[in-house]
C-alpha cells in the first residue's frame, strides 16, 4: 500500500480534426499501446484496473465503455468509466491507489467529436424543463460568461485574443497539436462570430483523439521510471447547475478545488510556487479565467498578466506551453490531455515545447457547460518529489 | 485497503411505475434526505457527493450536473461514474476507495433512474455495437430466453423453477415497503403470464421503475462516534467482459466468464470455501428469474445445474437456510441506476436487523450483494456486521 | 365537471433527443463489412496467443491483450447455439421496422469461429423444431440489396441433412 502515488508514463495520439480510419477503439488502443510499451508493462502482470472516460453520447452508444473493455483491459476484470472530463481519471485514479486497492492503474480518455455534432450534443447538457429549449450549447453558455467576465473587469476583445495568439503559437511547437500557427489579434478578431463575444478561432476546435497514462503507487512507479511524477495535491467541486444561481464571472468550484489540491501538496502561492501550468482554456477567455480561479493573481488581472509576458512559453509562469486546447483536443480527452502535458513538463519530455526547469506543476480540467465542476491536480518532479 | 470502510447509514424511495410528482433532482433529493435522516447526519457534514447513472437512459448529457442542487453537491468535491447496470455497486466501491484513502471521512453516494423519463427500450438497443448488432438486437429479454433455453435443455429445468423464483421475488417484496412490484402471485399466475420471448413470460422479467438509493459510507472513527449499527464493507470486486462474447446465455460454456471469476477473487480475498456457510443472506441482482439460479451456481451455492433444485426445495426462500433476495431483488424494483445499491443497501440493513417486513429470521453476520449490467459486468460485494468476523 | 378532482393536474415537457452519427468502422470491421456487402462472406480474426478466432473481428484479443493477427476467411455454415421464440416484435432500430412475431431468434457459431453471431432463424417457431446444434447456413440478400450490416442477411436457414432431422 503506497502513501504516494505517481505518473509513470503518458501517451497521447496525434490530434487530427478527423480519424475517419479508426473507431473509438481502435484510437484508445493506438494510446493505449503506446503507453504500456513505453512503461514496459502488461495488461495481465502489471495493471490493476483502468479508468476510461467518455460520455454515451458522444460515442454513440449505451454503456460506451462496453465499446473499449477489449482494448482498456477490462475483461474479466475492473474497468470503470467516469463521465466527466478526462481530469477527474486522474483524480479518482489517485484515490484508489491511495486507499491501497490498487497498486497501478491505466487510465483512458477518448472522442472522435467528427463522428457527431457537437452543439446537439452540448444541448443534451441542458435540463429539459427550463433550458435546453432555449437552445443552448457550450459555446452560448460560454457567450454568455465571457461577456460577464469582461464586462465585470473590462477585459476587451483584444485581450482575449492574445491568449488565441500566444496558444496557437505555442502549439506550433507541439507535435500532437493540429490547431496551430503565428496569428495576429486582427486575425483572431476577424474570425467568424459564433456567438458574440465568441469567435471561431476564440474556440477549441473539434477533435479526435486518446490519451493513456499509467498511475502507480510509489515502488511500482520507481519501478517503470527514472522520472515518476508524483501527484501531490487533488481537488474537485461542483458549482450550481442553473447559469442564472451563478455569477458567471466567479469562480466558487475552481477556487474550492485548488484549494483543496494546494493545501494537500503545501503550495500557499501558487504564483511563485508552481513552474508551469497546463489548464483547460475550451475558449479563450477562460485562460484568463481559470488563472484567477487558480488565484495565480487577482481577480481580473489575467489579462494584464498575460499582456506583460508572464504566461508566455519563455515568460515567469508559462501557462499552456502546449498549446492549450485550442491546440485541438477532444471533448472528454480534455483534462487527461492537460495532465498529461503539464506531467510530460516534469519529466523533461515536453517535445519541441519543454519549459526549462519545471519541478512542480498545475493542471486544470472542467466538467458542465462554464465550468461548472473542476478538477485540480498539482504534479511534483525530482527523485524527493516533496 | 487502508481504512476500514462502513456504511453508516442509507436511504431509498418508494419505487413505482410513475413518479411524475417529481423531476429527477427532487427524485434523488429524497433519497439523499432519507439517508442523511438515518445517519442522523446533515449535508454539510459529507465530505464528498459520488452519484452513479447512465446519461443516455434519461436523455440528460451531464446528469450529475443538473442534479448538483438536490445531490447537495454544491460547493463539495464530487464525481460521477457510468457503468451502466452494475453502476450502483461501482460507485459504493468509488465511495469505498474515497474513504480508504484517508482523504475522505465521510461519502455520500446516490444511484438513480427516472425510467419512464426515456424509452429504455430504445437506449437499451443502443447498447448494441452501431455497426454489428444493432440492427439485429434481440434485447435483454432475448438475451435471457436463450439463457433459459440453454439452461432448460442442459439441466432438465421447467418453466415452472422459473415461476417459483418468480413468485419468490414478488411475494417477498410485498413485504417490503420500498419495492415496485408487490405481486400476492402463485406459480400458476406467472406460467400465465403473457409470453415474451419463449420461454420468459412477463412475469420471469424485471419491471422498469422509477427510483433512487442513497448510501452513506464512513471512516472506522466517525462510524464508532456516531452510529449505533455500522456495517462494514469487508471486500468488493469488479470483472467486466468484452462486448462481442456474451458466454451468460450459454450455461454449458467452460470459458471463464464474469461472474465466476469475480466470485472466486472475493472468495480467496476473504478466505471463504463454502458462501453457504460463510454468507447468511444473499441480494443477486437477478434481471430475469433464469439469471438467478444461474447466480446459484456460479457463486459456488451449488454445483452446476442444481441452481434450479435449490429454489425448488424452498432453499432460499426468506425462511429457509440461505435466503435470497428477501427484499424482492430486482424482478420486484428495477430503477437500473439504483439497482445494484439497493443489493448492497438491502444486505446493509438486514445486517442491521432493520428490514421490517422483509428481515430474514435469525442472525446476520454476513451478507453477499451482487451486480449485473453492461456486457455480462458485475461487481460483489462482501458486507459484515462486525469488523474482526 | 363531471370528472372528480382525484388527481392534480401535472406538467410534463415531451422532449425528443436527436442525436446524428456518422461512425468509422475502422479498420477490422471495415474489412468485415465490405467482405459481407461485396463477397456475401464472413471473415474473423485470430488471437496470435490463444488461438481464438474472433467474429466480429477487432484490433485485440480481449483475453490475451494483444493485438489480433491473421485474418481468418469463414464459411456460411455453423451450429445454432442458443435459441429463443420472439413473441415480441423486435423493431430494427436503425431503419424502424418491425420482425414480425413469433418468430425463431438465435445465436449461431460458424465453422471454424469462436463467437457467435445473433440473427432470425428461419425454423417454424415450435419448440420442437428447434434445436441446440441444428446445422444452419447463412442466406444473403441479392448484392444490390446489400449495403455492409449484418441485415445483409436474411436469416440463417437449416441445412437439410440428417443432424437437423427431429429425433
Amino acid at each position: 500500500m503506497s502513501e504516494r502515488v505517481a505518473i509513470a508514463g503518458v501517451a497521447q495520439t496525434v490530434f487530427k480534426p478527423k480519424r475517419v480510419d479508426a473507431n473509438y477503439a481502435e484510437l484508445a488502443y493506438e494510446a493505449i499501446e503506446q503507453v504500456l510499451d513505453q512503461c514496459g508493462l502488461t495488461i495481465q502482470d502489471d495493471i490493476d484496473n483502468s479508468i476510461t472516460c467518455s460520455h454515451d453520447i458522444w460515442d454513440g452508444q449505451t454503456i460506451s465503455n462496453i465499446g473499449i473493455t477489449d482494448v482498456a483491459g477490462g475483461h474479466l476484470r475492473n474497468e470503470e468509466k467516469m463521465a466527466m472530463d478526462g481530469s477527474t481519471a486522474v483524480y479518482y485514479g489517485a484515490v484508489g491507489i491511495l486507499s491501497g486497492a490498487f497498486e497501478c492503474t491505466l487510465l483512458l480518455a477518448h472522442t472522435k467529436m467528427s463522428q457527431t455534432d457537437r452543439n446537439i450534443v452540448n444541448n443534451d447538457a441542458f435540463d429539459p424543463i427550463y433550458t435546453r429549449k432555449l437552445g443552448l450549447d457550450y459555446t452560448s453558455a460560454a457567450a454568455l460568461q465571457a461577456r460577464r467576465y469582461m464586462h465585470r473587469y473590462g477585459i476587451s476583445p483584444e485581450q482575449t485574443a492574445g491568449v488565441v495568439v500566444k496558444n496557437l503559437g505555442n502549439a506550433v511547437d507541439n507535435p500532437v497539436a493540429h490547431n496551430r500557427g503565428v496569428f495576429s489579434v486582427e486575425d483572431v478578431l476577424s474570425s467568424a462570430v459564433v456567438a458574440d463575444p465568441i469567435r471561431r478561432m476564440d474556440m477549441a476546435p473539434d477533435t479526435d483523439g486518446a490519451v493513456a497514462m499509467i498511475l502507480a503507487g510509489e515502488d511500482k512507479a520507481r519501478g517503470i521510471t527514472d522520472t515518476p511524477v508524483w501527484i501531490t495535491g487533488i481537488g474537485t467541486c461542483y458549482d450550481a447547475y442553473y447559469l442564472g444561481d451563478r455569477d458567471l464571472s466567479e469562480c466558487m468550484a475552481l477556487g474550492r478545488a485548488a484549494q483543496r489540491a494546494y493545501s494537500m501538496a503545501g503550495i500557499t502561492n501558487p504564483r511563485d510556487q508552481i513552474d508551469v501550468i497546463e489548464l483547460g482554456e475550451e475558449f479563450s477567455y477562460q485562460e484568463l479565467l481559470w488563472l484567477e480561479g487558480l488565484g495565480v493573481c487577482e481577480p481580473g488581472g489575467a489579462a494584464a498578466l498575460l499582456e506583460s509576458g508572464f504566461t508566455r512559453r519563455d515568460g515567469a509562469l508559462p501557462v499552456n506551453p502546449s498549446g492549450g486546447l485550442l491546440g485541438g483536443v477532444p471533448a472528454n480527452v480534455m483534462g487527461l490531455n492537460r495532465v498529461a502535458e503539464a506531467a510530460l513538463q516534469v519529466m523533461g519530455r515536453a517535445d519541441g515545447h519543454q519549459v526549462g526547469g519545471v519541478k512542480t506543476a498545475l493542471a486544470q480540467g472542467h466538467s458542465g457547460f462554464c465550468g461548472q465542476h473542476h478538477c485540480v491536480i498539482v504534479l511534483q518532479g525530482g527523485k524527493e518529489g516533496r | 485497503m487502508k481504512r476500514n470502510v462502513a456504511v453508516i447509514g442509507g436511504g431509498q424511495t418508494r419505487h413505482a411505475a410513475r413518479r411524475h410528482d417529481v423531476n429527477q433532482v427532487e427524485l434523488v433529493n429524497e433519497a439523499v434526505r432519507a439517508a442523511l435522516l438515518d445517519a442522523r447526519m446533515t449535508i454539510d457534514e459529507i465530505d464528498t457527493v459520488l452519484l452513479g447513472n447512465m446519461e443516455f437512459f434519461e436523455g440528460c448529457h451531464m446528469t450529475d450536473c443538473w442534479l448538483a442542487d438536490g445531490l447537495g453537491a454544491y460547493g463539495k468535491p464530487g464525481l460521477k461514474i457510468t457503468t451502466g447496470g452494475t453502476v450502483g455497486a461501482t460507485i459504493v466501491s468509488a465511495g469505498a476507495h474515497h474513504v480508504a484513502s484517508g482523504l475522505f471521512d465521510t461519502v455520500l453516494c446516490v444511484g438513480f433512474e427516472k425510467q419512464e423519463e426515456g424509452d429504455t427500450g430504445a437506449i437499451l438497443s443502443g447498447v448494441a455495437h452501431p455497426l454489428y448488432g444493432r440492427s439485429m438486437a434481440g434485447a435483454a429479454v432475448g438475451y435471457f430466453a436463450m439463457m433459459a433455453t440453454s439452461y432448460m435443455a442442459a439441466w432438465g429445468a421447467r418453466e415452472e423453477h422459473s415461476a417459483m423464483v418468480a413468485v419468490k421475488a414478488r411475494q417477498n417484496a410485498r413485504k417490503n415497503e420500498y419495492a415496485h412490484l408487490k405481486l400476492d402471485i402463485t406459480v400458476q399466475d406467472a406460467l400465465n403470464s403473457r409470453m415474451l420471448a419463449y420461454p420468459i413470460r412477463m412475469l420471469d422479467m424485471c419491471p422498469a421503475s422509477n427510483g433512487a438509493c442513497a448510501v452513506i459510507l464512513a471512516d472506522e472513527k466517525t462510524a464508532g462516534d456516531r452510529c449505533e449499527k455500522p456495517v462494514w464493507i469487508r471486500a468488493m470486486d469488479t470483472a467486466h467482459n468484452e462486448q462481442f462474447e456474451l458466454d451468460w446465455r450459454d450455461v454449458t460454456t467452460r470459458k471463464p466468464i464474469f461472474s465466476k471469476t469475480s466470485a472466486a477473487r472475493l472468495y480467496r480475498q476473504l478466505g471463504v470455501s463454502n458462501p453457504l456457510d460463510y454468507f447468511d443472506v444473499f441480494e443477486i441482482y437477478e434481471p430475469a428469474t433464469w439469471a438467478e439460479m444461474v447466480w446459484y451456481e456460479d457463486l459456488g451455492m451449488c454445483g452446476p445445474g442444481e441452481g434450479f433444485r435449490m429454489i425448488e426445495e424452498g432453499k432460499t426462500a426468506m425462511d429457509g437456510p440461505h435466503p435470497v433476495n428477501p427484499s424482492g431483488g430486482v424482478l420486484s424494483t428495477n430503477c437500473i441506476g439504483a439497482s445494484a445499491m439497493l443489493r448492497i443497501w438491502e444486505a446493509a440493513l438486514q445486517i442491521r436487523g432493520d428490514a421490517g417486513g422483509h428481515q430474514v429470521p435469525g442472525d446476520v453476520r454476513r451478507a453477499l450483494a451482487t451486480a449485473y449490467g453492461g456486457t455480462n459486468w458485475t461487481v460483489l460485494t462482501a458486507l459484515s456486521r462486525d469488523l474482526d468476523d | 365537471m363531471n370528472k372528480e378532482p382525484t388527481e392534480r393536474e401535472l406538467v410534463s415537457i415531451p422532449i425528443t433527443v436527436d442525436v446524428p452519427y456518422r461512425f468509422a468502422a475502422g479498420k477490422y470491421m471495415a474489412r468485415f463489412l465490405t467482405e459481407l456487402r461485396d463477397n456475401g462472406r464472413f471473415i474473423g480474426i485470430r488471437c496470435p496467443v490463444c488461438g481464438r478466432v474472433q467474429m466480429p473481428p477487432r484490433v485485440v484479443c480481449a483475453v490475451c491483450h494483444v493485438k489480433n493477427g491473421e485474418w481468418v476467411k469463414l464459411g456460411l455454415e455453423g451450429s445454432l447455439a442458443g435459441f429463443t421464440i420472439m413473441y415480441l416484435p423486435l423493431t430494427d432500430p436503425t431503419t424502424g421496422k418491425a420482425h414480425e412475431p413469433p418468430f425463431v431468434y438465435g445465436s449461431v457459431r460458424l465453422d471454424g469461429c469462436d463467437s457467435v453471431v445473433d440473427h432470425l432463424i428461419d425454423v417454424e417457431p415450435d419448440v420442437d423444431k428447434v434445436r441446440v446444434g441444428m446445422r444452419l447456413r447463412a442466406v444473403f440478400r441479392p448484392r444490390e440489396q446489400r449495403t455492409g450490416d449484418l441485415s445483409d442477411i436474411v436469416h440463417f436457414a437449416p441445412v437439410d441433412n440428417e443432424q437437423n432431422r427431429t429425433p
